[in-house]
């Protein structure tokens, strides 16, 4: 049998090693990132209108969680490509690829959450037992969407080799069109609604109630993340599927 | 002979594609989108029917020319590719070299390198654990292993996958060209792990473009020309075959 965990773990280890082995500030690159638009989002947003005092620790957590799925979809799209040599010259479970690439991005989130916490000392939160599970649940909903979707665009990319440019678009358009910035509430109605068809608004607003307000959570909330996640597990099985039909011939397209 | 054959491969066919022109952007797509439906190209079949079977034990050679299909071949034989018509069935593990080092980092140590290797080839982590130093006294690398890669010869780069290569412990070994490595010492350490695979009965496809290397090692040799595939019976007639086109 193929050693497929291990190979699992292997490709996240050399690909979180090499990643930054090159660059002076190494590491720090995965924090900085999502440090930077929120210190700019921040200072423009709490200079043009007064903002509630949750709004640093939100729109910090916000941003956070719109990078973890935006980068997952970024380099899971690409892993599949940017393993061509290996593909083209050894059989293994190709979807292992993929994986590794999203898991990457999922660790690079858990190293922001160490400085999200850091935030909080100064910043104190409201969280609790429960909202912790029901935040992991969001991200974990986060996880299985995004590997979904990178298990559908790797193969996509491998014919179309601009489709990166389209994808970072149309995730720029998911950025603004979650609430992360903004209150759902501040909007129009009819926007309201078009917001409100975007499952990021629904993870992003639950994995908040997690950490931020976590005296408030009802049972309805787990309710919802309870479909979120059923939803997510669909995507995710769509993804393979459809990875499985389509990757014995991308060999021949590299 | 009335054993069962490890690998068969029946009526293998393949066909590629070749376009005429480049169409792989979602612009060019978008820009005409006729051409998603009627694309400007021809099919070009390298394999044409090959029919072969291959018993435990064996030593196969195949020799052809540049271009007439035997890395196709090889790649069918070890999954990569997926035949346009045919089947292959394969009763054993296989270990494809169809390049040495396969996923080896410049970045990396050597050390971290061999694992890497290792791993992509199928071996688990334990294993290569305990035949770590046995690879690197194989490979002459006992200085080196704390060293990038990038600072290695390139010599040394291919004596260490070569040694990386012979301890994965599979039943096929494909070979594509990777016999003539290292200096005259090394090769004939590796003549010797030749010699123990065919004491051990370990099956071999390699291909070669060294007459001497199919007389030394091969049971058993065939010949493509132009996608299709002549047995000769006869590793003389073979060579014959492959030194006049």
């Amino acid at each position: 049998m193929r050693n497929y965990f291990e190979l699992l773990d292997q490709f996240i280890s050399t690909d979180f090693k090499l990643r930054y082995k090159n660059s002076y500030l190494g590491i720090l690159w995965i924090i900085l990132k999502p440090l930077a638009s929120f210190a700019v989002i921040y200072i423009i947003w709490t200079n043009l209108f007064p903002q509630s005092p949750d709004f640093k620790m939100s729109l910090l957590l916000g941003i956070m969680i719109m990078n973890l799925f935006s980068e997952s979809i970024m380099m899971g799209m690409t892993s599949l490509s940017t393993k061509a040599g290996i593909i083209l010259k050894v059989r293994f479970p190709r979807e292992v690829s993929v994986f590794s690439a999203v898991t990457i991005s999922l660790f690079d989130f858990a190293i922001n959450m160490i400085i999200f916490t850091a935030f909080a000392i100064w910043n104190p939160i409201d969280i609790s037992f429960i909202g912790i599970i029901l935040f992991i649940l969001s991200i974990f909903s986060i996880y299985f969407i995004t590997t979904g979707i990178s298990l559908f665009l790797s193969i996509m990319f491998i014919r179309l080799r601009d489709l990166n440019n389209l994808v970072s678009v149309v995730l720029q358009l998911f950025f603004w069109m979650t609430p992360v910035y903004y209150k759902i509430e501040m909007l129009p109605e009819n926007l309201q609604k078009i917001i409100s068809l975007n499952p990021m608004t629904h993870i992003v607003t639950l994995a908040r109630r997690g950490l931020l307000g976590a005296s408030n959570i009802a049972t309805d909330d787990f309710w919802q993340i309870g479909i979120v996640f059923v939803l997510s597990l669909i995507v995710f099985g769509i993804g393979v599927l459809f990875f499985k039909k389509r990757v014995y011939k991308i060999a021949e397209y590299f | 002979m009335e054993q069962k054959p490890v690998i068969e491969v029946k009526d293998v066919s393949k066909s590629f594609y070749l376009p005429h022109e480049r169409h792989d952007t979602l612009v060019e797509y978008l820009t005409n989108p006729i051409r998603l439906f009627r694309r400007n190209g021809e099919m070009y079949q390298v394999l044409k029917d090959i029919d072969l079977k291959v018993y435990p034990g064996e030593f196969l050679g195949i020799m052809g020319r540049n271009g007439c299909g035997k890395s196709t071949l090889l790649k069918i034989i070890a999954g990569i590719y997926a035949p346009t018509t045919g089947k292959i069935i394969i009763n054993g593990s296989v270990a494809p070299f169809l390049e040495l080092g396969v996923g080896f980092n410049q970045e990396l140590s050597g050390r971290e390198n061999v694992f890497l290797n290792g791993i992509i080839l199928g071996m688990n982590k334990k294993k290569i654990r305990q035949k770590y130093d046995e690879i690197v006294q194989f490979a002459e690398l006992e200085k080196f292993m704390e060293m990038p890669l990038k600072n290695y010869s390139s010599g040394m780069k291919v004596r260490l996958a070569f040694s990386i290569a012979i301890m994965t412990d599979a039943e096929i070994y494909i070979l594509d060209e990777v016999l003539s490595v290292g200096d005259i010492a090394f090769q004939k350490k590796c003549d010797g792990v030749f010699a123990k695979f065919k004491k051990d009965k370990k099956t071999v496809i390699l291909v070669t473009h060294s007459a001497d290397a199919v007389k030394k090692l091969c049971t058993r040799a065939v010949f493509l020309k132009d996608g299709i595939m002549h047995d000769y019976h006869d590793l003389n007639k073979v060579v014959e075959a492959y030194i006049n086109g």
